[in-house]
């Protein structure tokens, strides 16, 4: 077993788009349990052409509802991805952390509740 | 019933005139809607995903719909860009390439919607969609997309087309959803009877969001809002009763006269603006989490 097992998203996904929430489901769904068995995880957005925070925050940022942040800061880290692209995933890393800090219920009963008047 | 559609630009106006025929039309069921066009001045080619979206909940009820007295000049563009082929006008060739030709995609169908714009978004005024404008015009697109499939509810799918104007070297891409609207999500998630209009503007702050589930959700609106910031573009935003424009660096909200169903996005790009589209500060690989 290497040291640093590398995710590759391109593989997961199937091509350069990563543009879906589903397929960030994927991509979670062969990250996390990894960082659960407590190994290092590197990955990989290399030949990705586009990617979006809809697929990133299913991908990456719902580890933060599953793990400490610095369980993810010391087995995850990310390689291959353009510097655009690394501004969006940290938006999309310090958007998590604040959104599991402050998550609350979504209540379907309201929209029966208030009626249609603005 | 006979409805006649006044002028539908890429305004307020144009969407309150939709939602004047989805109001008018609210009560119909397994008849017959004819939407006469004889007062319509002017149609601009991209509403007619809004304009679809409205139908389609029209026909949902059993309605028959037809088209009829489309001035020349609006028939030509709405023949051009597929929207009339749906309702037994033949399609006219879009030699000038300038199009991006009406759709139905069905929120299951993301792939299908991925296919659409990797062949129809080449060729409109943006020569790289890997770099700068074109691929944080695609990102932003996308985004709009993925929205509609999380939070529209929309049964009917999603409704999208476009028009490049080469002279102008303006691009406008609209995406219309036939779904619950901005406000039904912000309402139940902030359990306050919010209006369409401010409920509009708490969905574009960054930050915000409705999701509650495992996946985080406030990124995506801001994103795109920054991209047409940077372009000195324009996107505006019509759901139920609100309207919101983000136009020259001035921000509008304001409330609509009628009841739009679902929620439409037009995002219009300066093509000649090729500028730095870098989101603000720069980010290191080992200073992500």
């Amino acid at each position: 077993m290497p040291d640093e097992i590398v995710v590759r998203v391109f593989d997961i996904v199937g091509g350069p788009l990563c543009v879906s929430a589903d397929d960030g489901q994927t991509v979670h769904d062969r990250i996390a349990p990894l960082l659960r068995d407590g190994h290092k995880a590197a990955v990989s957005f290399d030949r990705v052409d586009t990617v979006i925070s809809a697929f990133l925050n299913a991908a990456i940022g719902q580890l933060y509802g599953e793990f400490p942040e610095e369980r993810i800061r010391e087995l995850l880290s990310v390689r291959d991805m353009s510097a655009d692209d690394l501004v969006l995933l940290k938006r999309v890393v310090d958007n998590a952390k604040l959104y599991f800090k402050n998550r609350r219920e979504f209540d379907q009963a309201w929209q029966e509740e208030v009626g249609d008047e603005e | 019933m006979i409805h006649y559609l006044l002028a539908v630009r890429s305004d307020r106006e144009g969407f309150e005139h939709l939602a004047a025929m989805a109001v008018d039309a609210r009560e119909l069921f397994a008849s017959r809607l004819e939407v006469d066009f004889s007062r319509c001045g002017s149609f601009d080619a991209n509403m007619a995903s809004p304009l679809a979206a409205v139908l389609a909940r029209i026909a949902d009820r059993f309605n028959a719909i037809e088209i009829v007295n489309v001035p020349v000049a609006i028939e030509t563009i709405l023949r051009k860009n597929d929207f009339l082929a749906s309702y037994g006008y033949r399609a006219i060739d879009d030699e000038s390439q300038t199009t991006l030709p009406f759709r139905r995609i069905q929120r299951s169908d993301e792939g299908r919607f991925a296919d659409y714009l990797e062949q129809h978004l080449r060729g409109k005024g943006i020569p790289d969609l890997t770099d700068g404008l074109g691929k944080a015009l695609k990102q932003s697109i996308f985004e709009v997309f993925q929205n509609a499939v999380i939070h529209s509810e929309s049964q009917l799918g999603v409704f999208v087309c476009g028009q490049f104007y080469p002279q102008a070297q303006r691009l406008v891409v609209t995406m219309a959803d036939a779904g619950v609207g901005i406000r039904t999500n912000v309402r139940r998630y902030l359990r306050t009877n919010v209006s369409s209009a401010d409920a509009i503007r708490w969905a574009l702050e960054g930050g915000h969001t409705t999701k509650t589930g495992s996946q985080p959700g406030g990124v995506g609106l801001k994103f795109l809002r920054d991209v047409v910031e940077a372009n000195e573009g324009t996107i505006q935003v019509a759901s139920r009763l609100g309207f919101y424009e983000y136009r020259g660096g001035q921000e509008k909200l304001e409330k609509l006269a009628a009841d739009l169903p679902g929620t439409s996005v037009n995002i219009e790009v300066d093509t000649s603006n090729t500028g730095n589209y870098r989101l603000p500060s720069e980010v290191l690989p080992g200073e992500i989490f």
